[in-house]
């Protein structure tokens, strides 16, 4: 047994020494120049390698999209291009794609979901701008906050809507409200508050809702409703002597959480949100214990529009709510740091120009038509020169490349590509747009600012919930700054131009 | 010669050692590798880093460290005091069951929630718990007392922690002592029996001596994970109302580590663990050898 534990301990130290030592990953192969390879029709196809959330190749949808999607490249742009879908394990993508790189494989075309920057800060993924500037449709249907985005961060596009979260409700409980008509009409907090006290004291639901409104673990959600009302509408919020301060450190913030403790106070906020995940929000929404929740504006908005009917009939269709007018109106201000998300082009690709080709590609009418609106026959037909999508599409299809709010379509649409409040929720996104003045936590920041913001997160739990009296804001304030605030803030007023 | 021999005389018991110790040479001594990255500032193309004790310096003066590490060596503490004896008590008393019928049935009871992922069970002890509706607190209701709402309180939820803990695993532990106990020689009990001893004295003198070697051995392996205070646990049960509280090591290490991409200070963070968990380890095993004789080895 002794000699057995030498061996054991003596292979152990022997792995610990070597792990010790210095190593090099070998530099990726094939790096090539931009414009050096050859993307026509002739010859071998070129292969790109993709990863991409949810689209392996057990996916027998994303798979027939890649196919049609190679076919349509070569028909229409003499592209000959072989996709090669990356198989990620289960769980989560963000991981598992950190994983896959940090093993050192790298695909042509990488979708993120966070975690880019590091890579980024690696020099691995291809500044865009570029290529942009070259492209004949990809620069025309970027959004202006694409185009922000793309200046302050060249590594990830991802063209779709803007989509904030925005509140909706059953339209008979909205309409059964006296109350509904002011809101609509003026949005003011207060008319917010006389809505949802109506709500739960009238029941229009036999007997439900049993609070108005209810949100997914934290308030965030509640935020896009009222944070601009109250007078956050930017990250970092200048005051009169000229100098920024954090804004969930500001009076207009002690103002909000009073607002969202009185809520919680009189049941009009429920008791239950702290310990509420997404699903059970949505379940509380459905069975109609709460009588408003935020929605991802656009396609969700529509499911959960489509859902809601499917449970209470065509009059249980959902209505969408503005945002709180007060200071100012609105669903919050952009990030326009960067993407918060999307698809990048990795910088040690010997295919970076087919590439993006085929971002251009599916940016044109053509592409757009594959990416947007799915299979012909199978997600839609035309009928008399005009597109009529049916009831797959709007279960199944989803655009995985961009999604301009215009779709330049060669043939007509005869159905919408979204549902009335889907639609409805997007335009009130567009019209309410506003630029954050946020910035990228630097890395030396990173460690605090994960401390900072799990502070502000249970004190402001706390005031809302009164298990703090709002007179200790202060006392947040103080603890906020000691935590590394009084650093980042000074950084901030440093750099915010 | 004399292994050689042991070795043909036993293969079917080292085959099917083989197994196991490949799975511990394949994920936990290769991986032992990696550890040079706590060191390093990692690049995917070209020459690491080298930088030292850089990341444990970041990890070290991190104003939230002493709270998460204060809050991992508290969790691990009560799970260690309160729920490490839970499945030795259930295995002595699912021994005294003398139906084998009920005793199969208990057993099939108490093993179940071994087999449910943190997500689901932290979604039952979240209605259970609920203060409106949970079964807990109409229970207090009924006897007059007040609703808590354990999930958001931060006096209650680190024994929300332990109490799931126990739910979950104490059935599932026992069985370790349970084969310890079927281990004990029958004749032991019928001498102790004719000799007057009561139920309660059997255990006492015949079945907890017994199984001595196996507590020590499984608490001195435990001791080892004693800085892993349940990641999936954690992170399923924690709300932003007690973060303060429940935060713990390998849950920072998640957000900042993984979420982050700041994979060498996570792997710094994983390594000061590891260190910890074999000083506790080696510690304890030397203090039990050298008082009672047992140790791991």
């Amino acid at each position: 047994m002794k000699k057995l534990s030498l061996l054991l301990i003596v292979a152990m130290l022997a792995m610990v020494m070597s792990a010790c030592t210095s190593n090099s990953n070998s530099p990726g192969a094939g790096q090539t120049e931009p414009g050096t390879t050859q993307p026509d029709g002739s010859g071998d196809p070129v292969t790109l390698k993709i990863v991409y959330k949810d689209e392996g190749t057990a996916n027998p949808v994303s798979v027939k999209f890649f196919e049609t999607l190679e076919k349509s490249l070569a028909e229409d742009e003499g592209l000959n291009v072989k996709f090669e879908l990356v198989d990620l394990a289960q769980g989560s993508y963000a991981e598992n794609l950190n994983l896959l790189l940090l093993g050192g494989t790298i695909p042509d075309i990488i979708y993120f979901q966070g975690g880019d920057q590091q890579i980024a800060d690696q020099g691995l993924l291809e500044d865009l701008t570029p290529y942009i500037e070259k492209s004949t449709y990809i620069k025309e249907i970027m959004e202006p906050h694409n185009q922000t985005r793309m200046a302050s961060y060249p590594y990830l596009l991802w063209i779709k809507p803007l989509a904030p979260k925005a509140p909706v409700v059953r339209a008979d409980w909205f309409n059964a409200m006296e109350s509904s008509k002011a809101l609509m009409e003026n949005p003011t907090v207060d008319n917010y508050y006389a809505f949802f006290k109506e709500l739960v004291e009238k029941k229009p639901g036999e007997g439900k809702p049993s609070y108005a409104l209810t949100a997914a673990g934290d308030i965030a959600e509640i935020n896009f409703i009222f944070n601009t009302a109250f007078g956050l509408d930017t990250t970092w919020l200048k005051k009169d002597d000229g100098t920024y301060e954090y804004s969930k450190v500001s009076q207009n913030e002690k103002e909000k959480l009073t607002f969202y403790n009185k809520l919680y106070k009189e049941g009009l906020l429920d008791p239950q949100f702290i310990t509420k995940q997404w699903d059970t929000k949505e379940d509380a929404f459905y069975k109609g214990e709460a009588a408003v929740i935020t929605g991802t504006a656009g396609k969700i908005i529509d499911l959960y529009d489509g859902r809601m009917q499917e449970l209470g009939g065509d009059d249980a269709s959902l209505i969408v709510l503005p945002p709180a007018k007060g200071e100012a109106q609105g669903f919050g201000a952009t990030d326009v740091t960067k993407e918060a998300r999307g698809l990048a082009i990795s910088s040690q690709s010997p295919h970076k120009d087919v590439a993006f080709k085929v971002f251009d590609y599916l940016a044109s009418p053509k592409g757009q038509m594959l990416d947007r609106l799915g299979f012909e026959d199978e997600h839609y037909k035309v009928v008399d020169g005009e597109i009529e999508l049916n009831e797959k599409y709007y279960s199944e299809w989803y655009a995985r490349f961009w999604e301009p709010t215009e779709i330049q379509s060669e043939t007509p649409l005869k159905t919408p590509l979204l549902g009335e409040p889907g639609t409805e929720s997007l335009k009130m996104a567009s019209d309410y747009y506003t630029e954050d003045n946020n910035f990228i936590i630097p890395e030396q920041f990173i460690a605090n600012w994960d401390a900072m913001n799990n502070l502000y997160k249970e004190y402001s739990t706390d005031f809302i919930t009164g298990k703090k009296d709002l007179s200790q804001f202060d006392q947040f304030v103080e603890a906020w700054n000691a935590a590394g605030g009084a650093e980042i803030t000074k950084y901030a007023n440093e750099n915010i131009k | 010669m004399k292994v050689l021999r042991r070795l043909r005389q036993d293969w079917v018991l080292y085959a099917m050692l083989s197994l196991p110790l490949l799975y511990f040479f394949i994920f936990h001594i290769i991986p032992l590798y990696g550890m040079k990255l706590a060191f390093q500032d990692y690049r995917i193309l070209g020459d690491h880093v080298w930088v030292g004790w850089k990341h444990f310096k970041t990890l070290f003066s991190s104003p939230a460290f002493t709270s998460v590490l204060q809050n991992t060596i508290i969790i691990s503490l009560m799970k260690i005091i309160f729920v490490f004896p839970i499945p030795i008590m259930l295995s002595l008393l699912i021994n005294e069951v003398r139906s084998s019928k009920y005793r199969k049935y208990v057993q099939s009871v108490v093993y179940l929630p071994h087999f449910l992922s943190w997500v689901v069970i932290a979604g039952i002890w979240i209605s259970l718990l609920n203060p409106a509706d949970g079964g807990v607190n109409l229970i207090a209701n009924f006897f007059q007392l007040p609703s808590i709402d354990y999930m958001t309180s931060k006096e209650h939820i680190r024994w929300v922690l332990v109490f799931s803990e126990i739910w979950r695993s104490a059935g599932w532990d026992s069985i370790i002592y349970l084969a310890a106990i079927m281990k004990i020689s029958p004749g032991l009990y019928e001498a102790a029996k004719i000799d007057g001893a009561t139920r309660l004295q059997q255990m006492r003198f015949i079945t907890l001596p017994h199984l001595y070697s196996t507590v020590v051995t499984v608490f001195i392996l435990n001791l080892g994970f004693f800085m892993n205070a349940g990641f999936d646990q954690v992170f399923n049960f924690m709300n932003d109302s007690v973060i303060s509280v429940v935060d713990i090591l390998d849950t920072y290490v998640y957000r900042i580590g993984i979420g982050n991409g700041q994979f060498a200070y996570a792997t710094a963070a994983s390594l000061f663990k590891g260190v910890i968990g074999i000083v506790l380890i080696l510690g304890t095993h030397f203090i039990s050898k050298r008082f009672s004789g047992k140790g791991v080895w």
